[in-house]
């Protein structure tokens, strides 16, 4: 982002300009990627789900196995009637789909996709990303109340129960890993887990942490087994039952992106981020190049410590002779790493949903708030106590 | 100190809170068909239930009092239609009992053995059907894979995959092909296996348990006084079966087989994990009962040449009146017929399982939650066909 | 016990207005008089030789001189079950015929909704009954459909009714053979009649009805 900046202003612009386009772009690719991201994911859980049904999923729209689909799809939402309930709240109507979205979208602006490419590196990453993606708890209740329909109305108030009661123990997990790399920032936890290898291992708590993180998060995506605002069979569509076209696909969007968010951050947090532990060898050593880009980003930011900066010296060594296109490539290995990482979880969640029935709501809340958050505190004390005596 | 008071959860008089009423149907995907629940809820519990059935009344049974006993046997595949050929059985028993047909002994056989197969296609759909009411949208697929191989060899005697109208008064409409009995084996031989699939991806599932067991209770006294019948009767741990019981199709005192009943495995006696676990094990009764019916499967015809000339003039019974019943795949399907000499009926009433057994909704309803209320509705097993003819 | 047998220990139970077994059809029947009904059915439950369990149907049969009211019992344990008719007579004259017949749902709950089917379907009154209304009809709907006299409506809600109903055999009396009084449909015919008017439905592009018209 500081790049584009510098290079708005070459370009002779001066004032607020540089920081306006700066901006722009950056929003708009990652609108772009979003959306393209989407139409990969909605066709990926189709096809998951046929396989684990014995069936083939889309074959027909696109020579390959039908992956123009959600293209057809995203063209078919748009062109469809834009229905309004009757005395149905046209504001709140209107205005639930852009909320819900914002909301998560919002939470991606501090994600590290690879060293350097990261729109904003607010000191509170992490903060800042469980915050922001609250609000669409708010887009949810205005979709539902605004329906004018019973069933909205509950899967809205469901929502609000299941995704607020959630974010207590996904919050209190995240503890663990901030605990020991002792900041918010997302970049930092790619270059200490660079250094000091993935942070699941890091502890023996650490897995209870991740686990407990990972089942929090389906809860708080709305993905099976917690799918109960959008339970098909009780409710029709829940939250979303009066909704179509494209306003549908904006809680469509919302909840594949939020999927991504989570599963970036179990991989950013926990399995290494845009790091390999191991050498995977190829041509090269393309996984040392990413660790020292990975680390040579971190040293080159204002704030970073000599010893981030005397590990990015070392990591730079060990990366051997072809060091300097080594940058680029590392860079796109790390990018490439993380968004393999993050596709592992983002299936890891889909063959849930495929495979486990429905918690009913009062189980819902009792796995929350009985099981999941006393198992969090516990992770985090456990490290805690770790750090300070081992 | 009055504010305070206000909000204290003993009290709850002086929160105001409104009753919600909710419309369970009759467009739902869990409901089984056109059926309307009325439910008064608090919150998600539901405190009072009313159940409105008839969207699905065709009149079956002032037809049956216009056409002639021969005609109605396709209205009868239509009131339950995923178990045709036990509907046609039971009519076809009934009409045979005011006639005093002789069947032939292949007949009674082939009977069996269709009836067996439909008792799983239809135990297989209510698996895969209340798989996708609790949640779970895999088991529906593979369920239907093995009802479609049931369906391709149930049409190549009667010729259509559901609504059979196969079984007539008399015996059958036409025999099976040669190789019929062994595609029936080699369709025992893999359904055996998928059967352990489905439990190992459903029935001890912790998430499926934690849902089903413990819900939607029916003891037996209940049970009895309801007058339900079928798997809902046996999962509350009493041991009646019609084809057992009460024999009406000879072959059945020739067979070996067990009688499942509801053990309170996972919770208490009578619940909903109950009733499907007596589904999910009458299917592997009814592999054994059409193993050993393949076996001993006589030759010979499977209409006599008088029966099959009767049906050139229309039957015609003496005055009197019949009820005979069967063991359909949801409970004990009955046929009462009331004769008066003509070619039709005066009377045609029918004892459908559904009917009965979803009169015990409304006391099951109350006190549970809405998605409780699924689960019971799909334990129940209704086809609204037969609920409203 | 066979049904002679539950006869015999029925009649010593001593209970007033309890009649003979019918035995001239298949299934043996004994009759009540509407009054013994609710105490019949109460002893046949309690009774430990009887012990019917359940009442699997009750039906009202409509005869031209009266109406039958037949219960079908059974005995899960004693493996033995019996019906039980009661009759109503139909009055004299040109009168609207509602018979009235106590309810047995208090002995038995599954009677709850068979005697609402029965009231929906025939017209049959059971007192006491603790829900008495139509179960398969909608509440509005006027008179019982499978009573013999029966008229079906012209319209509802609205909705106007063409019946093109052809029966095929008429009821025949006693004895006699049934005739065919509809012709076979002519090989080629359509098997659907065509509507004798268009189509109502506004998007069809039907003309509207004119509502001045008689549509009986």
């Amino acid at each position: 982002m500081n790049l584009l900046i510098e290079l708005f202003a070459g370009l002779g612009l001066e004032g607020a300009w540089p920081l306006t386009f700066a901006y722009a772009v950056c929003i708009g690719s990652l609108l772009g990627f979003v959306t393209v991201y989407a139409m990969f994911a909605i066709w990926m859980e189709r096809k998951v789900a046929a396989h684990i049904q014995m069936r083939y999923g889309p074959m027909e729209t696109g020579a390959f196995h039908g992956w123009a689909q959600s293209l057809a799809d995203a063209l078919k939402l748009l062109f469809k009637e834009d229905l309004l309930p009757t005395r149905a709240n046209a504001f709140l109507f209107w205005i639930a789909p852009a909320v819900v979205f914002c909301g998560v979208f919002a939470g991606m602006i501090v994600i590290p996709f690879a060293a350097g490419i990261q729109i904003v590196d607010l000191d509170l990453g992490i903060f800042f990303i469980i915050a922001i993606s609250s609000v669409e708890v708010v887009g949810v209740i205005m979709a539902g109340w605004a329906s004018n329909s019973k069933y909205s109305l509950f899967g809205a108030v469901r929502e609000a129960a299941q995704v607020v009661s959630y974010e207590l123990p996904a919050a209190t997990a995240l503890l663990a890993p901030i605990l020991i790399v002792g900041s918010f920032k997302l970049g930092d936890f790619n270059a200490y887990q660079a250094e000091h290898g993935w942070l699941i291992l890091a502890n023996p708590l650490m897995p209870i942490a991740a686990l407990c993180y990972f089942i929090s998060s389906l809860a708080g995506c709305k993905r099976a087994p917690f799918d109960l605002p959008e339970a098909e069979s009780e409710l029709v569509s829940g939250f979303h039952t009066e909704y179509s076209g494209m306003r549908f696909s904006f809680f469509f969007l919302e909840e594949y992106v939020s999927m991504f968010v989570v599963s970036l951050l179990m991989a950013s947090l926990f399995f290494g981020g845009t790091t390999l532990p191991f050498d995977l060898g190829g041509f090269g050593n393309w996984t040392e190049w990413a660790r020292a880009e990975t680390l040579g980003a971190a040293a080159s930011l204002a704030n970073a410590t000599p010893e981030a900066i005397a590990a990015a010296a070392r990591a730079r060594t060990e990366a051997g002779p072809f060091a300097d296109i080594g940058n680029l490539i590392g860079a796109h290995a790390g990018l490439a790493i993380l968004i393999l990482k993050t596709f592992f979880f983002i299936f890891v969640q889909m063959w849930l949903r495929w495979t486990l029935p429905r918690l009913r709501v009062d189980q819902v809340m009792t796995v929350g708030y009985k099981y999941l958050l006393p198992w969090g505190l516990f992770a985090v004390m456990g490290t805690a106590a770790w750090e300070v005596l081992v | 100190m009055e504010a305070l008071e206000m909000y204290t959860t003993d009290d709850r008089s002086d929160v105001y809170t409104e009753e919600l009423k909710l419309n369970l149907g009759p467009q739902h995907p869990s409901t089984h068909g056109v059926l309307r629940v009325e439910l008064k809820m608090d919150g998600e519990v539901i405190t009072q239930s009313r159940c409105d059935i008839g969207y699905l009344h065709r009149c079956a049974e002032k037809i049956g009092e216009n056409v002639s006993y021969l005609q109605f046997t396709p209205y009868t595949d239509r009131m339950d239609y995923l178990a045709s050929m036990n509907n046609n059985l039971a009519w076809s028993l009934t009409v045979e009992k005011m006639l005093d047909l002789e069947v032939p002994e292949r007949a009674q056989w082939l009977r069996m053995i269709c009836c067996e197969l439909n008792r799983i296609a239809s135990h297989l759909i209510a698996f895969g059907t209340y798989g996708i009411d609790i949640g779970a949208n895999t088991p529906f697929f593979y369920a239907f894979r093995d009802r479609e191989k049931i369906m391709a060899l149930l049409e190549r005697p009667s010729g259509t995959r559901m609504l059979y109208n196969y079984i007539q008064p008399g015996g059958l409409r036409r025999d099976v092909d040669d190789n019929w009995v062994d595609d029936v084996l080699t369709f025992c031989g893999e359904f055996e296996k998928a059967w352990v699939e489905y439990n190992t991806l459903l029935s001890h599932n912790r998430i499926f348990i934690g849902r089903t067991a413990n819900i939607g209770i029916i003891p037996r006294e209940m049970a009895l006084d309801f007058g339900l019948s079928g798997p809902v009767l046996r999962a509350s741990g009493v041991k009646w079966d019609l084809r057992r019981d009460v024999p009406y199709l000879a072959p059945y005192d020739e067979v070996d087989f067990e009688v499942p009943i509801g053990e309170g495995t996972y919770g208490t006696l009578g619940d909903c994990w109950d009733r499907y676990w007596v589904r999910m094990r009458e299917m592997m009764e009814s592999i054994r009962i059409i193993r050993q019916g393949c076996a001993k499967l006589p030759g010979g015809e499977v209409m006599t040449k008088k029966q099959k000339s009767m049906y050139k003039t229309p039957m015609k019974p003496g005055p009197g009146h019949a009820y005979m019943r069967c063991e359909n795949p949801r409970g004990e399907l009955g046929f009462y017929v009331v004769s008066e000499g003509g070619a039709s009926p005066i009377r045609n009433r029918t004892r459908a399982p559904s009917f009965c057994n979803l009169a015990v909704l409304d006391q099951l309803l109350p006190g549970t939650m809405l998605g409780d209320a699924v689960a019971i509705i799909g334990s129940l097993d209704i086809v609204l066909g037969e609920v409203d003819r | 016990m066979n049904e002679s047998a539950i006869h015999q220990s029925l009649l010593a139970a001593g209970i007033a207005g309890v009649g003979d077994l019918d035995e001239s059809s298949k299934d043996p029947t004994i009759e009540v008089q509407p009054e013994a009904l609710v105490e019949t059915m109460t002893w046949l439950r309690d009774d430990a030789g009887c012990a019917m369990e359940m009442l699997h149907l009750v039906t009202a049969v409509e005869r031209e001189d009266r109406m039958d009211l037949v219960y079908h019992l059974s005995s899960l344990a004693k493996h033995h079950s019996i019906t039980v008719r009661v009759s109503v007579a139909r009055p004299e004259g040109d009168v609207e015929f509602v018979p009235e017949v106590p309810s047995v749902a208090s002995v038995f709950s599954s009677a709850d909704w068979h005697e609402r089917e029965q009231w929906d379907l025939l017209g049959v009154r059971f007192a006491g009954h603790p829900d008495h209304r139509r179960i398969l009809l909608p509440e509005e709907w006027i008179g019982h459909p499978l009573r013999k006299d029966y008229v079906y409506p012209s319209e509802h809600g609205g909705i106007p009714l063409e019946l093109d109903a052809v029966p095929i055999y008429e009821k025949a009396p006693a004895g006699e053979a049934a005739e065919r009084v509809s012709e076979p449909r002519p090989a080629g015919a359509p098997l659907t009649q065509p509507p004798s008017e268009p189509s109502h439905r506004p998007h069809a592009g039907g003309k509207a009805p004119d509502k001045t018209k008689d549509q009986s």
